[in-house]
């Protein structure tokens, strides 16, 4: 047997659940909230991703006073260094570059968020946007990783650091990096309660049950379907970022259509529509995920023959099938809402009666 | 561009746009009658594909037994995931993205069970082995007995198919489900077994396309998650609900991922990494700028109608 460090595992769950929540409750705001089913979900993370990527290679070393290294081809390996100590020896470039690849990853996500939902207005079926999302994701994927200079095509970057690598003790590093990450997780859930119980989010939620009548209302539906993926991708770009951090590297081959199904299952497993569910959903994902890892390295190290990442997916699928059949609204349901005008009719009822 | 290049990149287009004709029938056939985007089709072709390889594995080498065997698992696999999990969810009338969440996930399951096995028994990347005949060659041009069993294999089964629909009882009573499910059901017509019946022919003629792809290259447990989104380009070319449309659209995707790529690494340097692309391009402008597809240009009877 292999011994488990509890501390460490529980650190690596609890930063997962920090970046799983910003991803689950992006996806909340757009298909939960407002009904837009945003299969492109790994495309709007992995802008955070590439932005790191960027901002790691060509940003940091200036911030650092340094001369910036092509980081790909033969200079691969010095430009590595150079990161590498730069966010060892020099902590106040490392949070201006983390700060300003945080900014950078949330214009670039909201303006594309912004323009994607314009293509809603050209499109016949409501469910051809899921396809376009999906397919421009796995499109954006292609082209990046054909582009030799952009993120070193097929090789990615590594040397992605945190923002804590200055931190000699690798075990208050976590702690450090894991705090970051949920008090971003807690920023974003506490916006997104305050825009779900705003007239904003009710706005929202009429879209979601029924288009005709919120226009038929005065409302402005394309500029809210526009502002609404504008936030929920700013979300996402951040978890990616968070996700290329932890990770400390970046390559296209981690957003694939697999990443947009996991913050699929958090949502269905969480509860449509409900920000506390997503966390939940998130949470849930993070342990089964860290699990399934430990899983893997026991049955390997025991001589099992089944390769447990595989087992993975098809719990997965296990999972989200049994959900949609049997808790279609997930494990935290959305919570009737009723305001002051409910109460008053049914008082109307009531007397009347 | 040489022509010994445009000629072999022809033939492929031959050969892979049939095989994504054979595919994109059941994707179109399966949207109109069950009104459901089947992200999982292509891993009815990925089993159709290994039960074929094992079938040929323990020594049987007549490309008919191959096929039959990858029709009868590619059938199974999706009349299963049918009764097991489109059904009772129909049964439900939940949302449409439930529906495509749902494929997604019993792909992801046939495709990982695949993966386990595959592992288990050390089947990755190998080729179905028939023996192999070279029946003519020309230059850099050479046709072995595969070609000759691919392309026309493919050809007659969609002329087949398209027979059956048109001409067929069953074909008639799905148009019927295609065009009014309620209508169909209060004249009668068995619905559950038209359902089950189209099941069967969509995942079997999937999984006969799987074998033939594994006949001409190898077979891994992606290969046909690789090939779901040209096989989804083609069925969105066709409309989504036209048959004469799907299939003229299968042999644009593959002429577009064969000859026209080439020409453009030829002419203009365009690397070839971004071939992928070609099918994603292909559904968002005609998702965007001409939903119907290519059906208004080829309208013609047996198409089903929407």
């Amino acid at each position: 047997m292999i011994n488990i460090d509890i501390g460490a595992t529980a650190i690596s769950i609890l930063t997962l659940f920090g970046i799983y929540s910003l991803m689950s409750i992006s996806l909340n705001l757009e298909y939960g909230v407002a009904g837009l089913p945003n299969f492109g979900k790994a495309l709007f993370i992995s802008i955070g991703a590439y932005t790191a990527g960027i901002t790691y290679t060509r940003l940091l070393p200036l911030l650092a006073g340094a001369e910036a290294i092509h980081p790909c081809g033969p200079t691969m390996g010095g430009a590595l260094q150079l990161r590498s100590e730069i966010m060892a020896s020099q902590p106040i470039a490392g949070f201006i570059n983390f700060a300003l690849t945080l900014v950078f990853a949330a214009v670039i996500a909201d303006a594309v968020g912004f323009a994607v939902s314009y293509v809603t207005l050209r499109l016949k079926e409501e469910w051809f946007l899921a396809l376009v999302l999906l397919v421009g994701g796995e499109t954006v994927r292609i082209l990046v990783r054909g582009a030799d200079d952009f993120i070193c095509s097929h090789n990615g970057i590594s040397g992605v650091a945190q923002p804590f690598f200055f931190v000699a003790d690798p075990r208050s590093r976590a702690l450090l990096f894991m705090l970051l990450s949920l008090a971003l997780a807690l920023l974003a859930y506490l916006c997104s309660q305050r825009l779900y119980h705003s007239p904003f989010g009710r706005m929202l939620k009429g879209l979601r049950e029924n288009e005709e009548v919120t226009r038929g209302l005065g409302k402005n539906i394309s500029l809210a379907r526009a502002q609404i993926m504008a936030v929920g991708s700013l979300m996402a770009a951040i978890g990616g970022v968070l996700f290329a951090l932890n990770t400390g590297f970046v390559n296209t081959n981690d957003f694939v259509v697999n990443l947009t199904l996991d913050v699929w299952v958090m949502v269905v497993l969480g509860g449509i529509g409900n920000n506390r569910g997503a966390l939940l959903g998130a949470l849930l994902i993070a342990i089964m995920d860290r699990f399934a890892q430990i899983g893997a390295i026991v049955l390997n190290m025991g001589g099992s023959e089944i390769e447990f990442n595989y087992v993975r997916f098809i719990a997965f699928g296990l999972i989200l099938l049994w959900m949609l059949r049997y808790r279609p609204s997930g494990l935290l349901p959305e919570s009737r809402l009723t305001t002051d005008a409910h109460d008053v009719v049914r008082r109307v009822i009531g007397a009347s009666k | 561009m040489p022509p010994a290049l445009l000629t072999t990149s022809l033939v492929n287009t031959i050969q892979i746009g049939s095989l994504y004709a054979l595919m994109a029938l059941g994707i179109t056939l399966t949207f109109s009658v069950m009104k459901l985007p089947n992200f999982a089709h292509a891993e009815y072709a990925t089993a159709g594909a290994y039960a074929a390889l094992i079938v040929s594995l323990s020594g049987a080498l007549n490309p008919l037994v191959i096929m039959i065997a990858a029709f009868f698992v590619g059938a199974l696999s999706a009349l299963i995931s049918h009764l097991a999990v489109f059904k009772p969810l129909e049964g439900r009338d939940v949302s449409f993205y439930t529906l495509i969440l749902a494929s997604f996930a019993v792909g992801l399951i046939i495709r990982y069970i695949l993966f386990t096995m595959a592992d288990y028994f050390n089947l990755f990347d190998l080729r179905i082995a028939i023996p192999l005949r070279v029946l003519f060659r020309d230059g850099y041009l050479i046709l072995s007995n595969l070609f000759a069993w691919v392309a026309p294999t493919s050809l007659v089964l969609v002329f087949i198919l398209t027979l059956l629909l048109n001409r067929s009882p069953l074909g008639r009573e799905m148009r019927a489900l295609a065009d009014n499910i309620n209508l169909a059901r209060v004249i009668g017509i068995p619905v559950e077994r038209v359902k089950n019946y189209t099941w069967l022919l969509v995942g079997g003629l999937a999984g006969v396309a799987g074998a033939l792809w594994g006949l001409q290259t190898a077979v891994h447990p992606l290969m046909g998650w690789v090939a779901i989104i040209s096989v989804f380009a083609a069925a969105i070319l066709g409309g989504l609900s036209s048959f004469s449309g799907t299939i003229l659209g299968a042999y644009v995707v593959a002429f577009s991922e064969n000859t026209v790529i080439l020409f453009l690494n030829v002419n203009y340097g365009v690397d070839l990494a971004y071939k992928p692309a070609i099918p994603f391009i292909i559904i968002i402008v005609v998702l965007l700028f001409r939903p119907q597809g290519l059906t208004k240009l080829i309208r013609r009877a047996g198409d089903l109608g929407r």
